[in-house]
């Protein structure tokens, strides 16, 4: 395989009932061409804004609960650090399936794990679960509005390594998943038993957003090279476009928190869906990989026997 | 306490079974004036118990697990003269909980060490069947635990280990006991977990270098799982790995992230390594508590036997949300693979199949051929039951924890499966029940309910399926199909026999090459058990035995019947 393989092929296209229904959701059905092709920057000047003052409400909450105890400099490096590792995901689908299990993964999820590490211990995890809702439809709806309006989210997935096509597919998706993404509760709505179970046993779902997508890439280590012999050039291309998912929706975040630390750029509804659009595309990556790459059908597996099987 | 007084009750609750002792202690009844004979069971007894055609000195006959005999008076051509020499019935306590193994130690006479569910040991001289003594366990008036124990899949106990003087035995509220082997007497009590947590035990321990090696039960309930080794002659605990490792899980889920380890280990004894079977996560229907793939559970999980530390791990269904448990034993052999003699492990999975993994490295030389139907493989649950399709296999597997035997003859592996549709659902959390039940949601098995509708066209209704694999090539050599429910496992011979029993009580012996039946015999309950077997020179006869009484989730019919058949070179 030539080195200079892009992932494009492991990004699914849009077909047209997913494009027919996104735009359904967004309330632009009337005003967008039909054509085959779709892009968020299309769609920019359609999207209403009749959602983004309950957003911005949210934005100004999560603001005023964390003044002060962000440290921008170390997110702005956990920033570039991922934009590295995204920038990384081409050598690595190129060299394919390694002889023997090695960091390559684990290098390009460190600099995401140090932003998680520094968000958790700061508390704005914490403090997101408590001031956005879980993803009803509705929720979904606005935060993705809002990333199709404001520009600087946009160009936070553009930062990421997401190009046109790629930043339309995520969105798409989160919106067309979006009771997918309706199961992950808040740690609120879990049972609080007083017999033994306690809630606060589980992350934040923000926490559990990006810190669950960043296991899966670091187990891709281990797993491609412990599992090749049923694995496939067109499940790893498929799963390596899911880890790049993960890590641009943890990128989207992490560039709202990087705000919110200063310069404070963002407005309030930008923030408070950059926060939860960043999540939303992380769970979907971390839902895709797992079932693109992890669990294997004999009707997708590499032939048993090897390749002249 | 006399011999048919009931020292344990278990009881059927809405959350599970709860084990309720009767008894105010460990009792020991001596039924027979029969003196054991005197043998010290030495490591190198243990080393070779796979070699010696004489002796069964654990679980799964060996380190290896590969549930082999070396006894060679049973052959094709004259099995068909096998026949039942004694049966030993257990008590009505112990109906329908007959999943164990007996072990046999290779005196004169041999001297069986049989178990069953609740908590229940006998003695018995293996020549003519007698019990010499019944040991029941009960905790002390001041025992360890403040709460019954809790069981999702039935009361049993499958096994001891056994070395020097000492048997040891877990026991439903996770402790392990030792016992002097020619008395019967209970010497001291190892409290391995709390019940009032969610924790029991029901797998046979396995005694290596000195060292009880043991797991942990309760992956429906909320447990953290873990593996563990006890010094034999204290009691004490040497070492304990966790299997939920805190730094590959998000925020704190791993406290009750489940990963157990309920079946016996297996042990290559010449790299001090053991591999352990691993259990669900928890919860088991909803993973958005616990996201990530969740090492190590439904897991193949290699530790160094010395100091737990692990060397590799393989998830079979990561981040599962199926309850598809990596829970039989796994079975260790050497294979030829790409050209080369090398240390292999196999593990039959709940899956659907089978796992030929390097011994040392954990990495994936083949996963074999279905040995029992997918439909809708990996397809998630949703909100409700009706809004998700059938899945297969069901949540009972697959291979459940039923033992696999391995044919060195042959090279072939037999693994018996449940092969039936489920289908799950996540349940709204405000639902969830805790600490009582820590599903997350909840699931069907067809064949268990009372109204199930119609089965999925792609089901062939057959409940179990018996398969011969040749876990090389991955390839299904030969199977047999029943049609009602069964579990346990099998034993292999080294004259190309396979015996597995079945959920309509038939005992069969099949043509390990062929997959014919060369032979069978009808009980009156269900064979969820795995034989076993020995050569007495006393009398030149080879002897088979194995529990038909049911027992566990499953059970076609109960019974209380140990049957063991001989036959004279």
């Amino acid at each position: 395989m030539p080195d200079n393989r892009t992932l494009a092929d492991g990004v699914p296209d849009v077909d047209e009932r997913d494009r027919r229904n996104f735009l359904k959701v967004l309330g632009v059905a009337g005003s967008v061409g039909a054509a085959s092709e779709l892009s968020l920057s299309d769609l920019r000047g359609a999207v209403g804004e009749e959602s983004a003052g309950q957003l911005a409400t949210y934005g100004e909450r999560i603001r005023a609960d964390l003044a002060g105890g962000l440290d921008g400099g170390r997110l702005a490096g956990a920033l570039s650090g991922i934009e590295a590792g995204v920038a990384r995901l081409p050598e690595l689908r190129a060299a394919g399936f390694p002889d023997e299990p090695g960091t390559a993964y684990q290098e390009v999820a460190a600099p995401a794990w140090d932003a998680y590490d520094h968000l958790a211990e700061v508390g704005l995890f914490a403090a997101a679960e408590r001031h956005l809702p879980e993803f009803s439809p509705d929720h979904v709806r606005a935060t993705v509005a809002e990333l199709v309006r404001a520009e600087p989210l946009t160009a936070a997935l553009a930062d990421a390594g997401l190009d046109e096509r790629e930043r339309t597919a995520v969105v798409v998706d989160a919106v067309n998943q979006n009771d997918r993404l309706a199961e992950w509760v808040t740690t609120a709505s879990l049972p609080a038993d007083p017999e033994g179970y306690d809630p606060d046993d589980v992350a934040p779902l923000h926490q559990r957003a990006l810190g669950g997508g960043l296991l899966w890439i670091d187990e891709l280590d281990q797993h491609l090279w412990q599992r090749e012999v049923v694995l496939t050039d067109d499940l790893l291309e498929t799963g390596l476009w899911d880890a790049k998912r993960i890590l641009a929706g943890t990128h989207l975040f992490v560039s709202a928190a990087r705000d919110l630390a200063g310069p404070g750029e963002l407005t309030d509804e930008q923030l408070a869906a950059g926060l939860a659009g960043g999540s939303a595309v992380a769970i979907r990556g971390q839902e895709a990989i797992a079932a693109d790459l992890f669990r294997v059908t004999d009707a997708e597996r590499a032939p048993r026997g090897g390749d002249a099987a | 306490m006399s011999t048919d007084e009931a020292h344990a009750r278990v009881r059927e609750t809405d959350e599970g079974l709860r084990i309720e002792y009767l008894a105010d202690g460990p009792t020991t009844v001596r039924q027979s004036a029969q003196e054991i004979p005197r043998l010290n069971v030495t490591d190198e007894m243990l080393r070779d118990s796979g070699e010696n055609p004489q002796s069964w000195l654990m679980y799964g006959g060996d380190y290896a697990q590969q549930r082999f005999t070396t006894a060679d008076a049973i052959r094709p051509r004259n099995v068909d003269r096998l026949s039942l020499e004694y049966t030993i019935e257990v008590g009505e306590t112990g109906r329908g909980k007959l999943e164990g193994t007996p072990v046999v130690v290779p005196s004169d006479p041999p001297v069986m060490y049989q178990t069953n569910g609740p908590d229940e040991l006998r003695a018995v001289n293996a020549r003519s069947g007698e019990v010499i003594w019944t040991y029941r366990y009960a905790p002390a008036e001041q025992g360890p635990d403040e709460a019954a124990a809790l069981l999702c899949c039935g009361s049993n106990n499958r096994g001891v280990a056994v070395l020097g003087d000492t048997l040891y035995m877990t026991t439903l509220d996770a402790n392990v006991v030792a016992i002097d082997r020619y008395t019967g007497e209970q010497r001291w009590l190892y409290d391995s977990a709390p019940t009032r947590q969610g924790y029991s035990a029901t797998w046979a321990p396995v005694v290596y270098d000195g060292s009880i090696l043991n797991g942990s039960a309760g992956g429906e309930y909320g447990i953290r799982g873990f593996v563990e080794s006890i010094d034999a002659e204290s009691g004490e605990r040497e070492w304990r790995t966790w299997t939920t490792p805190q730094d590959q899980w998000i925020g704190d889920a791993w406290r009750n992230g489940a990963a157990p380890n309920w079946m016996t280990i297996t042990v290559d004894s010449s790299r001090d390594i053991l591999y352990a079977s691993m259990g669900n996560a928890g919860p088991d229907v909803n993973g958005i508590v616990r996201p990530g793939p969740n090492v190590y559970t439904a897991a193949v999980l290699a530790l160094d036997t010395s100091s737990g530390d692990v060397e590799w791990y393989f998830q079979e269904s990561p981040h599962g949300w199926w309850d598809w448990d990596a829970s039989a034993p796994p079975v260790l052999f050497d294979a030829e693979v790409d050209g080369e003699t090398q240390r292999v492990v196999s593990h039959a999975g709940k899956t659907g199949w089978n796992y030929l993994l390097g011994a040392e490295d954990g990495k994936l030389h083949e996963r074999s051929d279905e040995f029992s139907q997918h439909l809708n493989m990996w397809s998630l649950p949703q909100d409700t039951l009706e809004d998700t399709p059938w899945i297969m296999p069901s949540a009972d597997g697959g291979s459940e924890w039923n033992p696999t035997s391995y044919s060195r003859e042959t090279g072939n592996v037999h693994v018996k499966a449940m092969n039936y549709p489920s289908k799950f659902q996540w349940d709204e959390v405000d639902e969830w029940q805790y600490p009582s039940t820590y599903l997350g949601g909840s699931f069907t098995v067809y064949p268990a309910m009372d109204d199930p509708g119609p089965a999925p066209d792609e089901w062939n209704g057959q409940k179990a399926i018996f398969s011969a694999l040749d876990p090389v090539s991955g390839e299904v050599v030969w199977q047999d199909e029943w049609e009602e429910f069964a579990m346990g496992g099998s034993m292999s011979t080294a004259t190309g026999l396979t015996f597995t029993g079945n959920g309509d009580g038939e005992f069969i012996a099949y043509d390990s090459a062929t997959g014919d039946r060369l032979w069978q015999y009808q009980f009156d309950a269900a064979v969820n058990s795995s034989p076993m077997s020995w050569y007495d020179p006393g009398v030149r006869k080879q002897y088979v035995a194995v529990q038909a009484g049911g027992g566990g989730l499953r059970s076609a019919s109960d019974g209380n019947t140990v049957g063991v058949f001989s036959l004279e070179r």
